[in-house]
């Protein structure tokens, strides 16, 4: 997802150390905001839980929509045509590893749940699984944040600062 | 590695790596890259710059570090 403004039409450029901040911030915060908003706590924890939880979410979709209108972001998510060769190239190197990235945290996940699963039926270890639809809208939601963000995140931290001037 | 004197040449012309980007058509962080040996052109990329600036591509561009002006203003063989 690539937001143009007519100010920026080529994205916003921030620096590298900016974006890689926030994509830090956006991978941490948002699977902690989750977990602190479903904690199965009670009592007078549970709001707090859930208050601090929102505002790490809140913070890592601000993260995002900041990313979202970037010059980097524009570079993977622009069409083809719209790309110099060194543009192109990188792109598809880092949609590559991204993917590679991707599927690898997907099958991890599904691992995950099919063993959870077989161990909570034989009755032996009961381990979290996400069963409410809070719980997988969460995991979804962060499945696309990701799927959004993870080639810009490759290319953020394998790029030198560019130069321009 | 491909090495360059993209630097040299646009310093001696008075362009920006933006006045150099938008006559070849790429981004202008392309010509920082190439300009920091960062990025190797492609052979059609190459063609525009040494076209650009009137000079055989083997002026520009070469697999072997370039002696520096300074040695070669000493030393015109080398």
């Amino acid at each position: 997802m690539f937001i143009r403004s007519k100010a920026h039409p080529y994205g916003r450029m921030l620096s590298i150390e900016t974006v890689r901040l926030l994509m830090i911030l956006l991978y941490l915060f948002y699977p902690l905001g989750c977990i602190l908003q479903l904690a199965p706590v009670s009592g007078d924890a549970e709001k707090w839980l859930a208050g601090g939880g929102l505002l790490m979410v809140v913070a890592a979709l601000i993260a995002f929509a900041v990313l979202a209108g970037s010059s980097l972001q524009r570079q993977v998510q622009e069409p083809e045509s719209e790309l110099d060769e060194r543009e192109s190239s990188e792109r598809n190197r880092a949609a590559f590893q991204a993917h590679s990235v991707f599927s690898a945290i997907v099958l991890m996940g599904v691992l995950y749940m099919m063993l959870t699963t077989d161990m909570a039926e034989a009755g032996k270890l009961d381990l979290w699984r996400p069963v409410t639809g809070a719980h997988w809208n969460a995991i979804f939601g962060g499945l696309i944040l990701l799927s959004f963000t993870l080639p810009g995140a490759v290319l953020a931290f394998r790029k030198a600062p560019p130069a321009e001037a | 590695m491909v090495y360059n004197r993209l630097s040299v040449f646009r310093a001696e012309r008075g362009l920006s790596r933006k006045d150099v980007a938008e006559k070849v058509g790429v981004n202008p962080q392309t010509i920082g890259y190439l300009e920091r040996g960062d990025y190797a052109p492609s052979v059609e990329l190459a063609l525009k710059l040494s076209a650009l600036f009137d000079l055989p591509v083997e002026h520009l561009f070469s697999l072997k570090p370039f002696t520096p002006l300074a040695q070669s203003l000493r030393d015109p063989e080398t």
